[in-house]
Order: C-alpha cells, then sequence, then structure tokens
C-alpha cells in the first residue's frame, strides 16, 4: 500500500512544472534547484526527500514510544477487572468425593464512572432493578475517580438480562467465580469460608491460599477451576452431618449453651467427622470476630476435666510406678493447704487401679500422678502434646492455658482435668495415642493413610500401656460410668469428664462442661469419639444430674449408633474372645473375661 | 509458443493465488471455528460445575433426610438388623414341594396315561374307549 502512495507522490512532485520567478536570486537557484528536472541540481532534491523522510519516520517512531510508555485507557480498566474479579479455587470434596465446596460462574455488574454520562440517572436505573443497592453508596462510588468499580456482584439471569435492557453506557457485565458451599452449616468450621473476591478467610479455605494459591494468582497464573486439583479431606460428609444432628438434639435435650463433637481415626489421625454448635453457613459468613461461632474443638481451650484421667492413669501405668493390680488409697479425701480434693462418687476404702478409673475418683487420680511427681508429670503431657499449641491445617488455634508456677497441688488437680485448659482436639490426639498402641499421631484434616501417619508419629507409651487402657476404656463402659454408650456390637470403650466451670475465679457448682471420649472398638481401636457440652442442664429423666454420663455419654452414644454403620463397622454379634492378648501374657487373665455387675457406679 | 506458455502462466498464477486464498479462508474459517467451540467448551464446563453444585446442594443429608421422613414409611435400621454374609443360614437342601405334597395326598405313582396306562394299570383299561 504505501509503496504505491510513495510512488504516486514521486510522480506528482517530478510531473509538476516549474516556472517561478522569484525576486531574490537565491531563494530562486534553491528553488530551482529543487523543482529542476535536470540532472544535476537534484542531489538537493534528494537530500531533502531525505531530510523530510526522516523527520516523518522520527515522528512515528517517537508515536511508538509515547504509545508504549502511556498506559491506554481501555487497558487499565481490563487489568482492574481482572484484578478485582475473584479468583478461581479448587473444589473441597469429602473422603468420598462428595463436594464440601466448588465454585460456580455468576455475572456481575461492574460501571466505569468516567464513561458514565448522566450518573445520577444511572444510580437511579441501577437501584431500580437492584433493589438491594444502596442508592447514596453507589452514588458515592460513581463520583470516584476510579476507571473500575463494581455495582453488585453474583446478580441472577433476569437482574443481568433487566440490567442489560436500560443500556446504560460505561455499564457492563463479568463472569466472576462464586463459592458455594452445597451442605451450607454442616462441616463450616472445618471448610472456613473464602470472601466474595475468592481469598480464603477461615479454615481449609485459608490453608489451600497458604498453600502457593494466592501467590500464583498474584503471579497472573490464569487458573480456572478446571486445572486445579481438587482438595480431599479427611471428613466424611455423611457422617458428619449425622453428628452434627444428634448434637444439635441434644443441645436443644440439655439446653447446653454450646456442644461439639468429633470423630477420630485414631491410627491415620484423620478428622473423619467434626461439628462445633452454634455454627455457621459459609454461604453468608458471619462476622469473623463474633466468638459465638468458634470451632470450640480447635480454636477454645477447657479443662477437660475426668477424661484427662486417662493420660494420668497412663503414665503411672507406663512409668511402672503401679500396675492393674496396685491399691490406690482414696479413704479420705486429701488435704493441701486449704484446697481439698474429694470424689464424685466417694469410696472411703482402697481402690485398685481399674477401680480408680470406674469410679473416676478424683484422689485416686491425683495420688497416681504424685507418685510419678511434677517434674515427670509435666514431662509426660508435654511428650503427648498437651502443653504446646496444636498445629493442625487448620489456620486458627489456641495455646493451652498453663499454670505458670506448676507445684504438687497443680499436678494433683491436673491428674484428673482441672487446672490445664487445652484444646479438645488435643486432648482427641492424646488419647488417640493411649489407644492407637502408643503413637502420638497429629490430627489432620486431609485424607491421609496409616503408613503416612506413622512415618513421623514418636511412640509416647508402650504397647502394653495402651493395651491396658484399651482394657479400662472397655471396662468403664461395662460397669463403669460409661455404660450409657455401651452400644451392643461396637465393643465400645470409654470415659466420662464433667469439668467445675470457673465463674468469677471460682469453680462453679451448678455450671459443669461435660465431655465425653469414647473408643471402638475397644480390642483393636479405629475410631475415637468426643462429644462436649457447656453448660448442660439436669433433665427430670436422668434425675436431675448435669454429669457428662448422662448427656455428653447419651450423645455419644447416639452417635455411635447411628454412624458406626456409616462408618463401615459390621456390628458383631459376639464379644471377641481375646481382646487384649498382650494382658493375658502379662498375667491379667481376668481383662480378657467381661466384667459384671459392678452396681451403680 | 510463447503466449500458449503466458496463458498457462497466468492460469497458474490463478490457480495457485485461488488456492492460497481458499487455504487462507479455510485457516480463519477453523480458526473461527476452534474459537466458538472453546466457548462452547468452557460453557459446558461451567454448566457442569452448576449443576454439580447443584446436585450436591439437592443430595445434601439434611435435605435428604428431610424428604425419607417425610415420604418414606420406613424405620431407622437397627444395629442388630445388620449381620455378616457369612453369618446366614446356609441354603437349605432343594425341596421338591409339588412332589411332596403330591406324595402325601397319595398321588406319587405314576399316572396311567391312556394309551400306555393299559400296560401299567389294567383297571384303567376299564374307561371305554372313544
Amino acid at each position: 500500500m504505501s509503496d504505491r502512495f510513495d510512488a504516486g507522490f514521486e510522480d506528482k512532485a517530478t510531473d509538476v512544472p516549474v516556472r517561478h520567478a522569484g525576486s531574490r536570486a537565491r531563494v530562486l537557484k534553491t528553488l530551482t534547484g529543487i523543482f529542476s528536472a535536470k540532472p544535476d541540481k537534484s542531489a538537493i532534491r534528494i537530500r531533502l526527500a531525505a531530510w523530510v523522510f526522516l523527520a516523518v519516520y522520527g515522528i512515528i517512531a517517537a508515536k511508538l514510544i509515547d504509545f508504549g510508555l502511556r498506559p491506554d485507557p481501555p487497558q487499565s480498566i481490563k487489568r482492574a477487572a481482572a484484578d478485582a474479579v475473584a479468583a478461581a479455587r479448587p473444589d473441597i470434596l469429602d473422603r468420598n468425593g462428595e463436594i464440601l465446596a466448588t465454585d460456580v460462574k455468576v455475572m456481575s455488574v461492574f460501571a466505569e464512572p468516567r464513561r458514565i454520562i448522566d450518573k445520577d440517572e444511572a444510580v437511579e436505573l441501577l437501584t431500580a432493578v437492584l433493589p438491594d443497592v444502596d442508592a447514596r453508596e453507589l452514588r458515592e462510588r460513581l463520583g470516584s475517580r476510579k476507571g473500575f468499580v463494581w455495582v453488585k456482584r453474583a446478580i441472577t439471569p433476569k437482574q443481568q438480562q433487566e440490567v442489560y435492557r436500560l443500556g446504560l453506557p460505561g455499564v457492563g457485565f463479568l463472569a466472576e467465580n462464586k463459592r458455594v458451599y452445597p451442605n451450607g452449616p454442616v462441616a463450616a468450621h472445618v471448610l472456613g469460608f473464602a470472601s466474595l473476591d475468592g481469598i480464603g478467610m477461615s479454615g481449609l479455605e485459608k490453608y489451600i491460599d497458604g498453600q502457593g494459591l494466592a501467590e500464583l494468582h498474584g503471579a497472573g497464573f490464569n487458573l480456572t477451576p478446571e486445572n486445579l486439583t481438587p482438595i480431599t479431606t479427611s471428613l466424611d460428609l455423611k457422617v458428619t452431618y449425622a453428628v452434627r444432628d444428634e448434637l444439635a438434639k441434644s443441645i436443644v435435650k440439655f439446653k447446653a449453651k454450646a456442644g461439639a463433637a468429633a470423630i477420630l481415626d485414631v491410627n491415620t489421625g484423620e478428622v473423619v467427622a467434626m461439628a462445633s454448635l452454634p455454627d455457621f453457613d459459609p454461604n453468608t459468613p458471619p462476622d469473623p470476630r463474633d466468638l459465638e461461632y468458634i470451632n470450640r474443638l480447635s480454636v477454645d481451650v477447657y479443662e477437660m476435666g475426668s477424661t484427662f484421667k486417662a493420660i494420668s492413669v497412663a503414665m503411672a501405668l507406663d512409668l511402672g510406678k503401679v500396675n492393674l493390680r496396685s491399691r490406690i488409697d482414696a479413704r479420705e479425701s486429701i488435704r493441701y493447704v486449704h484446697f481439698t480434693i474429694h470424689d464424685f462418687h466417694a469410696t472411703h476404702r482402697m481402690l485398685s487401679v481399674p477401680e480408680v478409673f470406674t469410679y473416676s475418683s478424683n484422689i485416686g487420680a491425683a495420688r497416681m500422678a504424685l507418685m510419678a511427681g511434677v517434674e515427670a508429670h509435666k514431662a509426660f503431657l508435654y511428650k503427648m502434646g498437651q502443653l504446646s499449641r496444636l498445629r493442625t491445617e487448620l489456620p486458627e488455634s489456641a495455646e493451652p492455658l498453663v499454670p505458670k508456677n506448676w507445684g504438687e497441688l497443680n499436678t494433683m488437680t491436673i491428674a484428673f482435668g482441672q487446672g490445664l485448659n487445652v484444646a479438645p482436639l488435643q486432648a482427641m490426639m492424646a488419647v488417640g495415642a493411649l489407644a492407637n498402641g502408643g503413637f502420638l499421631v497429629t490430627p489432620t484434616f486431609l485424607k491421609r493413610d496409616e503408613e503416612d501417619a506413622k512415618k513421623d508419629a514418636p511412640r509416647v507409651i508402650k504397647p502394653e500401656t495402651s493395651e491396658s487402657l484399651r482394657y479400662l476404656m472397655r471396662l468403664n463402659a461395662e460397669i463403669g460410668t460409661a455404660k450409657i454408650a455401651n452400644i451392643q456390637g461396637y465393643f465400645v470403650g470409654g470415659k466420662t469428664g464433667t469439668a467445675d466451670k470457673i465463674i468469677h475465679g471460682h469453680y462453679s457448682k451448678d455450671k459443669v462442661f461435660t465431655t465425653f471420649m469414647a473408643i471402638l472398638p475397644s480390642d483393636k481401636p479405629k475410631y475415637l469419639f468426643l462429644t462436649l457440652l457447656d453448660e448442660p442442664q439436669g433433665l427430670p429423666e436422668t434425675g436431675g444430674y448435669h454429669t457428662a454420663a448422662y448427656n455428653a455419654g447419651s450423645v455419644a452414644g447416639k452417635i455411635i449408633e447411628r454412624t458406626g454403620p456409616l462408618l463401615g463397622l459390621p456390628p458383631r454379634p459376639d464379644l471377641p474372645t481375646q481382646p487384649f492378648p498382650l494382658l493375658a501374657k502379662l498375667g491379667y487373665a481376668e481383662a480378657n473375661q467381661p466384667a459384671k455387675g459392678g452396681g451403680e457406679h | 509458443m510463447v503466449r500458449i506458455l503466458n496463458i498457462l502462466a497466468i492460469a497458474a498464477l490463478i490457480g495457485s493465488a485461488i488456492y492460497a486464498y481458499t487455504i487462507k479462508y479455510d485457516t480463519i474459517f477453523h480458526a473461527e471455528t476452534i474459537v466458538k467451540l472453546q466457548h462452547e467448551i468452557k460453557r459446558e464446563q461451567d454448566t457442569i460445575g452448576m449443576l454439580r453444585a447443584e446436585w450436591a446442594h439437592l443430595t445434601r443429608p439434611e435435605r435428604i433426610q428431610a424428604l425419607a421422613d417425610k415420604f418414606l414409611d420406613l424405620q431407622v435400621v437397627a444395629l442388630n438388623q445388620i449381620v455378616r454374609a457369612d453369618s446366614l443360614p446356609g441354603k437349605a437342601p432343594r425341596v421338591d414341594a409339588i412332589g411332596r405334597k403330591l406324595e402325601a395326598l397319595g398321588l406319587g405313582e405314576p399316572t396311567n396315561t391312556p394309551g400306555s396306562g393299559s400296560i401299567i394299570d389294567p383297571a384303567a383299561s376299564s374307561t371305554p374307549a372313544r
């Protein structure tokens, strides 16, 4: 094209006949030099043409550089939009591949204030179509000098049609990813939620961002849901739902303030189900500062009460201070300065170690901890992960409240679960280690197999101690305080815990925090169940008692009954004949006989 | 001769030009088809994502339980209703119930069909032949 044009120009220049009569000879000479057709005069003409072309190309080059350096307006709109559009996030699946969180495409309305002609009219029309947009605030945003503002995120197709029909210049649509949680509040505390911009705000959503997703987005990678690998969690959706359902029913029944329940696979450390009530719907997340909705299992710390006795007994057994036939003096309450430790189910006699466990004797637990000594007690609890913050994939965690000056009195009270506040999930980890043969497996919310879990799980107690604890928990479910959760066919073992709550610096008598831990099956444990209720009330049918056996225990029983088949555990019609072979080898043949009687304890 | 060659050359030129343009337009057409298909794929993928989310929402346990409570006349499964396959009773020996019944009625003996019956049971021959 340009060739032809240049040629034409040249033709024109040469064809024009020049007959000028100038006043000044030099001007005339130059002009004749330019327009003359004589070859000897053409040098000056060529030079001039060269200069003209040079100048033209110079201008073009300068302009190009100018364009290159100046950010042009349509480009910046696009970039602002790309920054503003919610980023794609990987799907979150449960252990069976059910969707817990996914992205869907939605349309959002945006505006370019600079291109809107009549802003007041635009505000009026837009608010007429989108009634939940605040007119004053929208006017303010449109009045700003920004190139790009959102009018409303995630509108319905009908609203999109209506906005489109308004035909406003400077108002457009963008497809965005919106995070949806199809199951609503089920597993909400584990999932957390993502903001409208696709940034994880809590729970696993935040964990995913921490794993490099945010960096990828920041670096400008165009990630779509198709090229992101889904995250498979350890949760089982159906089990989690069942746990939450039973928990919700019991909170209503016992008029409790709050409650939580979880199921932990003791061999892999996987949290199979977790529910903490009150909870929230991640589709409409609450204010994250509202403490009402925290995950009570991992973000709050509690005095776990008698469930801690399992740890104390395990310590005494593991350190060889007692064996299963030892007798502990529980005749008198322990007096220490002006504190008195007494038993809830007082027996006033010598108790064997299994009796200390089944009667849930505070005195017995305190005496056993004293046998080990303060330092050994501290070291053991540290080894069991009870004195340091437990870190899982969930970004929210709580530091245990450890007494600053840890004396004999602290050791005695901590032995029966008062005076040391830990996150319930942390206590589950320890009891899981007592049950699974002695490996401290860190809980996880992602799918994991046993080999992976045991690879870096330290052995914290001997296998015999673990088996003794399983025997004690089984005994407790047969004749002790955990009878209510002894579901036939699952060989359940359990331990109750009732801690008096501290109100205004004093232990309250009528406000309690009850916990229940159950392992099943006790001979070859697979799952650990935890339920806890905050301030449950006594009911007429429980005889007005508000201790764990009546409330947290009954919830645990219901949960076990309902989720056992879901977890793939077949109920066994007969009791196992030789559930505790190691104990039998050590000479405790009675451990393999089903316990009878025991009366009302 | 030269003229024929010229004509051939021109024809070849036109031919190759037409061919080149055909390829060019084909390429453009295919490129556009690809873009269109890509958009369609994207749209389908988005729809699949949306439907998956919807499916998950509609099959959430909470809803299924409410529906089951409302429309199904079933009880919650009890643990003693679950047994292992090998604890089921073994298969009973094959019994010919009809044969036993016949035997009990005294009809176990071979029947005397007309024609052959006369050989087995002479009494049957008393029926008048037709």
